[in-house]
């Protein structure tokens, strides 16, 4: 802390450190930053300044570069090239020590603390006062007790980390960082584990420190907030900075067109009308009227009872349910990795459920995994590979060789088709970004032109642009006549893309909404209830039911 | 050599299109390649009669039967498990390709015969992996004594002596193609070559390869695991078979304890050859090499008039070196990516 107080005092004595800049000099400059990981830009000459006592909030979508700035703030990571000044001094931020030194703290939004230790013990980490030689815990405690009641964490500070909600202990690491008193406090997403009474409460910690002077950098996702506590606005795509200003004078549609690079025109693509969509169903593959998904009294074990539904060619069924609804079950047993109860289904190959993924996957059945990097991808291995683990390595063969022109032809085509971002086929897929690392999961299955998509939650950790261009395929693949079973954690995504949606409530299909008619709201209700909001039929049934 | 090169796509070895250097144009093998010429020139410097054909080549087939285990190794190890039971599979194998020959059946037949045994029992290790949902590293740790009790009841503990040792069938393993390149030697690379051809070339390559770099990702993309596995393990016993029969027919003779000490150097040849425990991807070509350096230690050993019994240390030294440069390769390839990934 004292090499702190030195480097303030250097501050006041080296005014020409960035000339012509007012007498002022910004708590923090960035000039042409730049960051690339392999082949991937992430930071691409970013410039910043943020101005002592305020707060200044940096948003863009996944992967817009936010957090590899905050990174190199915190000397987590090193930038490529570029200028940092903090007060106006120069400073070379090679590790999180360097950053500290120079006054910069952060709170991570992954919580760094040390479960099994004391509150006490993880605001102190690396520096606890001694007295001869022994931790001075009676000076930690009179350190730290001030601090614990203004950031408003009523535990004893001799509790465990791990005892603690998640919410506090994002509010000990806040704390940590509080005693540190830095002059430049980095925020990333600190609220995402805490609910609105305790965000409010964050806030008011916040708007104090900021009158005591301390300048802020925070990073979030929730705009409202964002407008709530910022003075500033600094929007980021695909790590180059759109915009720096005000946040008096701004609205929210403002930075969301900025934050998806001007006007994309609507998320969701429209849906298709019953004819249209019998329409294609006719013409649909090879000519042949495609048939449908026919679910009958599905039952697995507990966790799946007696579903029953028609997936139609050409539609969108959206599967809604919270954990343990039995969704997850239902994609199981259609992709043959868990097997039926009882009940019967009916592909529109005219067969009943296949016995394995082997066999489903033969059939024309394609299942997008929900877990990307652990059940979707070969992340050492090349895209070439990974596009075609499904064509080469699942389909039958007259010829037991490999064609690797082929398999090179497959991957450009399907790099060219889901516009994936790719330095070169031959990169391994681990090196892409996550919304290009589900297009290469997708693409696999397309190399095959299957029937029926099963869509585990695609679009999870893939940013807005990404999550659009997703949609707009998943509603072209329906367009050919496939049949599409979408899965979804996000019920706005749901609602805006989903045809019909199916509601499963501990086991049971309960509900059936139709997208075009519904709200986020509504099927939140229904997947916590199993009912609609005001049904006056659930009511009945709910009563016919017991 | 540059086969190799060109069949692997080098995913792994070069993350970047800007980064393709000279570097990553080299055969992943490089650096066991060095490995082996350093160590050949070392005893070579410190004994000449070393560098002389007869004695590269001599190295070559004396490698030959725990090369050819290990080029098998490398597929199982590729799908990450381990075949604990390849000695035993390699020794029943003789002995009963060797016992059909002491009851008159023409030897090249029952070699056939020995060669679809050891399939046989490959076929088992896999049928019980794969039914009974274990490892395969557990499973064979049981079939390895099974296998050997078995072979112990099969040749009632007597060693088995070929009945006629003028048969054509022994004198080719005795002889030397162009004079120079011992019969043995000739197999070992020929088998080698097919299975490169088989891991780098053909879809069921690509199967085994798939599985060990992700299972989940594997089965999920409709990969046939299970009936992979169990190839994977059918292969493996025929490789043992034919090591077996050739190891037969080349000394005359199957003791009752050959294949015993085959493990240990197999798997470290397949190791030192820089295919990792990790699964995902081997080298057939490394595995050829690392057999061959560990022949070389052993045989270098006696060549520089050290006491042989060093040279179970120097080979377990060899596999932490090989071990440990392998691992900080790797560790370069995958930060890149893995920085990616995290990046914000």
């Amino acid at each position: 802390m004292e090499t702190g107080g030195g480097t303030g005092t250097m501050d006041r004595s080296s005014p020409s450190a960035l000339p012509g800049t007012a007498a002022a000099h910004p708590a923090v400059a960035v000039s042409g930053l730049s960051k690339s990981y392999g082949g991937i830009r992430a930071l691409v000459e970013m410039d910043l300044a943020v101005e002592p006592g305020t707060v200044h909030a940096i948003i863009g979508e996944n992967g817009a570069g936010k957090s590899t700035l905050m990174k190199i703030l915190a000397g987590a990571v090193r930038a490529d090239a570029g200028t940092i000044a903090i007060g106006g001094v120069p400073v070379s931020l090679s590790s999180p020590q360097d950053a500290r030194r120079a006054g910069v703290g952060i709170v991570y939004q992954e919580l760094s603390l040390f479960p099994e230790r004391s509150i006490l013990a993880n605001l102190f980490p690396d520096t606890q006062p001694t007295r001869g030689g022994l931790v001075d815990t009676d000076a930690m405690r009179r350190a730290a007790l001030p601090v614990l009641e203004r950031i408003g964490l009523n535990a004893d500070p001799d509790r465990l980390v791990g005892d603690l909600d998640l919410d506090e202990r994002q509010l000990v690491e806040i704390s940590r960082v509080v005693l540190e008193r830095p002059r430049v406090l980095i925020l990333d997403e600190p609220n995402s584990a805490l609910n609105e009474r305790e965000t409010a409460r964050l806030f008011a910690v916040l708007r104090d420190l900021k009158a005591e002077g301390m300048t802020m950098l925070y990073v979030s996702h929730r705009l409202e907030e964002v407008f709530d506590i910022s003075d500033r606005i600094t929007v980021m795509r695909n790590g180059r900075l759109v915009w720096t200003r005000d946040r008096a004078g701004l609205t929210i549609p403002d930075v969301v067109n900025a934050m998806v690079g001007g006007s994309q025109g609507d998320l969701y693509p429209p849906r298709r009308t019953a004819q249209e969509r019998s329409a294609v169903a006719v013409t649909a593959a090879d000519g042949t009227p495609a048939g449908s998904l026919e679910v009958r009294d599905l039952t697995v074990g507990d966790e799946l009872r007696e579903a029953t539904f028609t997936a139609r060619p050409g539609e969108i069924i959206g599967l809604a349910g919270l954990e343990g609804s039995g969704v997850a079950t239902l994609l199981g047993v259609l992709f043959g990795t868990r097997q039926a109860t009882t009940g019967s289904v009916s592909y529109p190959d005219g067969g009943g459920l296949p016995g394995s993924p082997t066999a489903a996957s033969r059939r024309g059945v394609a299942l997008v995994p929900a877990d990307r990097r652990h059940q979707g991808l070969m992340l050492d291995r090349s895209i070439v590979r990974n596009v075609s683990l499904v064509s080469v390595g699942t389909l039958p063969s007259r010829t037991p060789w490999l064609r690797p022109a082929e398999m090179l032809g497959a991957a450009r085509r399907q790099i060219e088709r889901l516009r994936i971002k790719v330095g070169h086929p031959e990169d391994p897929a681990g090196s892409l970004s996550g919304g290009n690392q589900q297009k290469v999961v997708i693409g696999k299955w397309l190399e095959v032109a299957p029937r029926i998509l099963l869509l585990d939650d695609p679009t999870r950790g893939v940013d807005v642009g990404a999550k659009r261009e997703i949609y707009l395929l998943v509603r072209a693949l329906a367009d050919e006549g496939r049949i599409v079973l979408f899965r979804s954690t996000e019920l706005p995504e749901l609602v805006g893309l989903a045809d019909r949606i199916l509601v499963f409530y501990r086991g049971a299909l309960t509900e059936e909404l139709d997208g075009a008619a519904t709200s986020d709201t509504e099927v939140l209700h229904a997947i916590n209830t199993g009912r609609r909001a005001d049904g006056p039929d659930g009511a009945q049934e709910k009563e016919a039911e017991r | 050599m540059t086969d190799a090169g060109v069949a692997t796509p080098p995913g792994g070895s070069a993350p970047t299109a800007r980064r393709r250097s000279w570097r990553s144009r080299l055969p992943e093998e490089a650096g066991v390649i060095i490995a082996l010429v350093a160590l050949i020139a070392l005893i070579g410097t410190a004994n000449p009669l070393f560098l002389q054909p007869k004695s590269l080549f001599q190295l070559l087939s004396s490698g030959a039967f725990i090369g050819m285990l290990a080029v098998g190794m490398v597929f199982v190890i590729v799908i990450r498990d381990i075949d604990l039971s390849v000695g035993w599979m390699f020794n029943f194998s003789a002995v009963v390709a060797g016992k059909l020959m002491v009851m008159g059946l023409e030897p090249f037949l029952a070699a056939l015969c020995g060669i679809a045994f050891g399939a046989f029992l490959g076929l088992i290790n896999g049928v019980l992996s794969v039914g009974l949902k274990i490892p395969v590293i557990i499973i064979t740790l049981g079939t390895l004594s099974a296998f050997r009790g078995l072979s112990l009841i099969v040749n009632e503990s007597k060693p088995i002596l070929a009945p006629d040792k003028e048969a054509p069938f022994f004198t080719i393993w005795d002889g030397k193609l162009f004079d120079v390149i011992p019969s043995v030697a000739v197999a070992f690379v020929l088998l080698a070559v097919v299975l490169h051809i088989l891991l780098q070339r053909t879809r069921f390559g690509y199967r085994v390869q798939a599985m060990g770099s992700n299972p989940d990702a594997a089965r999920l993309a409709g990969i046939p695991v299970d009936r992979t596995r169990i190839l994977v393990l059918v292969l493996m016993g025929a490789v043992s078979g034919l090591a077996g029969v050739i190891f037969f027919g080349f000394r005359g003779a199957i003791d009752t304890n050959s294949g015993e000490s085959f493990l240990l150097p197999v798997v470290a040849a397949v190791i030192i050859g820089g295919t990792p425990l990790s699964g995902g991807r081997g080298t057939i070509l490394g595995a050829v090499l690392g057999a061959v350096i560990i022949q070389a230690i052993q045989s270098g050993i006696l060549f520089l008039g050290i006491d042989a019994k060093w040279s179970i240390f120097v080979t377990g030294a060899a596999i932490i070196v090989a071990v440990t440069v392998d691992q900080l390769v790797r560790r370069q390839r995958t930060r890149r990516a893995r920085d990616v990934v995290d990046a914000g």
